[in-house]
């Protein structure tokens, strides 16, 4: 029995060789190489593994001096596992576009759900902002976003559900339109916190300097479960 | 004949052939065509038993005719896959169509059908021709050989062919029970020589919390 090399019409066949290290291996799909150094991951990311793999979640043990230098987000720690061998692993998110991020000396914010993998060489602090987390330092880090990312430049109000996270600006206040709280309905409004209006009198307001990361939907997936298969 | 329109629209060119697709599944067609329902798979009344026995259940039905038929599920991706002579393995939930020339049938899976929650059964498709089958963004083709095995989540398992064989392992220790899992509990390792295809989402599965 021979399998063809490319099978039916379409995909491409990969092998440990023919993937890409630390790149996409499609939209969807990431490829992290494993050569001994550990990467934190976001439970349940793996998808597939050439080579040994080891997976541990975050706790004490012989990852505490790892989890001491890089790690400081408890609310987070039974979400994030440490892997560690060789070979090469795939990482997806529930089809999501998955891209991967260079940080220099960088602060970046993003949602938590959104962030899948990062290198311990960055320093991962819960940000003031809840629901998001911080990055610091120098390395590269996974993100998964409902849609390519669009980067934006301050100063610019956002709709709180497109946005994925934002990198060295200060952090963003709300915004509710002035209309929202005047006359009487305005004023039964904040009074009761029923009715509304357009849906976009609420947003969050980016000053300073910096670059703000929006995904192109609107629709921020329940954390779980994640995307079922097609039935 | 089986194309892709786009990634998610199967379009089968056919001239007076059959091919077996998921019931409900034609969203389109031109020229002359016949469904019919294939009760237990098409497998005959061997099929029906087998296939209620393992709850491996398929609804398939045999379109017939002349023209183009166009085939499309929730808007899943679709991946094509060529058989020659070899074995595919497919979870039926992921089955969209194959060519008529192709024998499906059920097969024992073991312990991995269990912890993805689809049962102890898998579909199979056996010949030669074209099979087309459904995952949640477009699969990941990914070959395993003897100096390359290779370990898969069963939560974004789709399908395989080939020579393979899979084992069952388990990442469950102390630290589990103390709330520290790894996350990956549970893991298939194929071994042998074959390819697997792996979707970029994880189905939610028993040992998808641990």
């Amino acid at each position: 029995m021979t399998i063809p090399a490319n099978p039916g019409a379409g995909p491409v066949v990969h092998d440990p060789l023919t993937l890409p290290g630390d790149d996409n291996v499609d939209e969807y799909t990431f490829c992290v190489e494993l050569k001994g150094n550990p990467w934190f991951l976001q439970k349940g990311k793996m998808i597939a593994y050439y080579g040994t793999v080891a997976f541990n979640g975050i706790g004490h043990g012989p990852l505490e001096p790892l989890v001491r230098g890089s790690f400081h987000s408890p609310l987070h720690a039974s979400d994030w596992v440490v892997a560690e061998g060789s070979g090469k692993m795939l990482l997806a998110d529930r089809a999501f576009d998955v891209n991967s991020y260079d940080l220099d000396e960088g602060n970046l914010t993003i949602r938590s759900g959104n962030l899948l993998a990062f290198q311990p060489s960055l320093t991962l602090k819960q940000s003031i902002v809840p629901g998001f987390l911080t990055l610091l330092g120098t390395g590269r880090f996974v993100a998964a976003s409902n849609g390519p990312v669009v980067f934006m430049e301050p100063p610019l109000r956002v709709d709180p559900r497109a946005l994925v996270g934002w990198a060295d600006c200060p952090s963003p206040c709300h915004h509710y339109d002035h209309g929202y709280l005047s006359g009487v309905l305005g004023g039964l409004r904040a009074l009761t916190g029923l009715g509304g209006a357009s849906g976009e009198e609420h947003q969050l307001e980016f000053t300073g300097a910096g670059t703000v990361l929006l995904q192109s939907s609107e629709e921020l997936l329940p954390e779980r479960p994640v995307g079922g298969a097609p039935e | 004949m089986f194309r892709l329109q786009g990634s998610k629209v199967l379009a089968v060119d056919l001239t007076g052939d059959a091919v077996k697709a998921k019931n409900g599944s034609m969203v389109a067609y031109d020229g002359e065509m016949a469904f019919k329902r294939l009760t237990g798979g098409g497998e005959g009344l061997r099929g029906v038993v087998s296939r209620r026995l393992t709850g491996e259940r398929m609804t398939v039905m045999e379109v017939r005719g002349q023209g183009t038929c166009w085939f499309a599920d929730r808007a899943a991706e679709i991946n094509l896959v060529r058989l020659h002579g070899d074995r595919l393995r497919v979870e039926s939930e992921n089955f969209l169509a194959a060519e008529a020339g192709l024998r499906t049938g059920t097969d024992f899976t073991g312990v991995r059908g269990a912890a993805q929650g689809n049962g102890l059964f898998t579909t199979t498709l056996e010949g030669h021709g074209q099979a087309a089958i459904l995952s949640d963004g477009p699969a990941v083709v990914l070959r395993v050989s003897d100096r390359y095995p290779l370990t898969v989540d069963p939560g974004a398992y789709v399908a395989h062919q080939g020579d393979l064989r899979q084992t069952f392992q388990s990442g469950v220790t102390y630290r589990t029970f103390l709330g520290e899992g790894g996350g990956e509990a549970f893991q298939i390792r194929f071994e042998g020589d074959g390819l697997v295809y792996v979707q970029p989402s994880e189905r939610r599965t028993i040992a998808g919390d641990l």
